[in-house]
């Protein structure tokens, strides 16, 4: 079976442009994500978990090794991704921002209304996402990144910035999707709960050069229960190994 | 001198807001206050030129009925219509080769640490050269030919608009660059729909420094060097010694301009910025 996304010894470091001196994030690290799974990257600030979304994304190239599969590299790559803030253009409406995430895709612009119909926005097409809410703003995000039927899907924090019930109500919009519509994902998360609730595999980062000090298979099927036993006890043991 | 400048930090989006703007519609006294303080400058400067005519009594500085009636006689004459569109004309193809190349060097500058490296001292001569110095040059480059206004109106009104777009492109959300890189916008939809409304601010600030430029310049390369246009009849009333033709000339040139800058500009610019009134509904 082939793999969706693959890093193959990656390197990867930062020169400090106050002191000059050179952080080594990513050191030979190696990183392979299976068809029709979600990978969630837990760990503290400055672990390296969205300089590796971005590597996959392309944003940024590693220094040493590379990044590969089907859907992420050269011409074929498609992508959604959402990121911590929506990043919607304020000057175009609702439809018009998945719209052009469509046309640049190669599909037809009409499929904006059933993508926002998927995330209960169809009624908000004609606005301007200045005028939504920030939960709603970032159900557009969403809406992008799965219109495009996506090759693979990179969420960057992507509730971080909401608040405690918005972010529920979205983590569960996402596991619905999900559910719907296996796809390949990977998810950089701060939240050990979001993480155990929708990934299949979540794995632990630290240490500079950055590496994978655990790795949890997530094996309850969807759709998953926040209040589940189950991936409550699998929550604290990921918080134990953060602390 | 160098041209760099901070890019603003990004604006971040709060949880469930997004209602921020500017504060809503000032109270409606102010509607009116605004016109009518405006209308008492011109009241003023009208009742005090008069004055000062009356006072000195000259033929070089002309009454306020001396001035009208020269401006009846030439809004009346079909010629001012003639002069009046082909010094619109010059500016219009010059303002749009300058538009066209700030675009063009302003993103670029802007993206680029080289380019900013490479374009710089041509901005920085081009904002220092006297408009006058262009008129001159182009009279002598290019004589009468329509090339000689447009490339004065060009040169002249280039480096403004750049450094305006320059400092825009500067200032555009950068993780809206990322998003579009993701998701693959072609460089069509990039131009269109980030780079465009993104600068539209820079563009029309940058437009109102130009063009105010490209007036001042294409007046003076039609006294020099053009038998039509509105220079050249300014040129004629000079050579007459006409003062209150000129005053005239003056005051219809100040007024159509005016009014492309209320009517034009200001409609473009309302029409670019819609999406900012809504929000702040």
């Amino acid at each position: 079976m082939s793999t969706a996304v693959e890093l193959r010894r990656v390197g990867k470091s930062f020169t400090s442009t106050r002191d000059r001196r050179t952080e080594h994030v990513f050191e030979n690290f190696s990183l392979t994500v299976e068809p029709g799974e979600l990978v969630a990257l837990v760990g503290a600030s400055g672990t390296g978990k969205s300089t590796l979304l971005h590597m996959v994304a392309g944003l940024e190239r590693p220094d040493t090794g590379e990044v590969a599969g089907a859907g992420v590299d050269g011409a074929r790559r498609r992508l959604g991704m959402v990121f911590q803030q929506p990043r919607l253009l304020d000057w175009l409406s609702v439809r018009a921002n998945v719209e052009i995430a469509l046309r640049s895709a190669g599909l037809d612009p009409a499929l904006a209304d059933a993508a926002l119909r998927d995330v209960g926005l169809a009624e908000y097409a004609d606005k301007y996402p200045s005028v939504l809410s920030g939960g709603q703003r970032q159900r557009v995000a969403v809406a992008r990144a799965f219109a495009i039927d996506p090759a693979v899907v990179l969420l960057d924090e992507p509730f971080s910035a909401l608040d405690e019930l918005t972010g529920r109500r979205l983590r569960l919009l996402l596991q619905d999707l999900w559910t719907r519509q296996s796809r390949v994902g990977l998810l950089v998360t701060h939240s050990p709960a979001e993480a155990v609730l929708l990934a299949d595999r979540v794995l632990v980062l630290a240490g500079r050069p950055a590496r994978v000090v655990r790795e949890y298979r997530v094996d309850l099927p969807r759709p998953r229960a926040p209040e589940d036993p189950e991936l409550f006890d699998l929550q604290r043991r990921v918080v134990a190994d953060l602390l | 001198m160098s041209l760099r400048t901070r890019a603003p930090a990004p604006e971040t989006a709060t949880p469930e807001t997004g209602h921020a703007g500017p504060p809503l519609a000032r109270g409606a006294s102010f509607r009116w206050r605004g016109p009518a303080a405006a209308a008492s400058f011109l009241v003023l400067l009208v009742g005090g030129w008069h004055g000062m005519a009356l006072a000195m009594d000259s033929v070089l500085v002309p009454g306020v009925d001396q001035i009208g009636a020269e401006v009846l006689r030439l809004v009346s004459d079909p010629g001012f219509y003639t002069d009046l569109g082909v010094t619109f004309q010059r500016v219009a193809l010059g303002f749009a080769l300058a538009f066209a190349v700030a675009v063009f060097v302003g993103i670029a500058m802007g993206r680029s640490p080289l380019a900013r490296r490479f374009f710089e001292p041509a901005v920085l001569i081009g904002l220092t050269v006297p408009g006058l110095v262009w008129a001159l040059l182009c009279v002598i480059w290019f004589g009468v030919a329509l090339i000689n206004p447009v490339m004065a109106v060009a040169l002249s009104s280039a480096p403004a608009l750049t450094l305006s777009i320059y400092q825009g492109t500067r200032a555009t959300d950068a993780q809206l660059l990322e998003m579009a890189h993701v998701y693959r916008f072609s460089t069509r939809d990039r131009l269109r729909y980030l780079w465009l409304p993104s600068l539209a601010p820079a563009l029309f600030g940058g437009a109102r420094l130009g063009l105010s430029l490209a007036w001042k310049v294409i007046v003076l390369v039609e006294i020099f060097g053009m038998s039509s246009g509105v220079g050249a009849a300014i040129n004629g009333e000079f050579a007459a010694q006409n003062v209150a033709g000129v005053l005239a000339w003056t005051v219809l040139f100040a007024v159509v301009m005016a009014v492309l800058e209320y009517g034009l500009l200001q409609g473009l610019e309302n029409r670019a910025g819609r999406w900012r009134k809504v929000a702040a509904v």
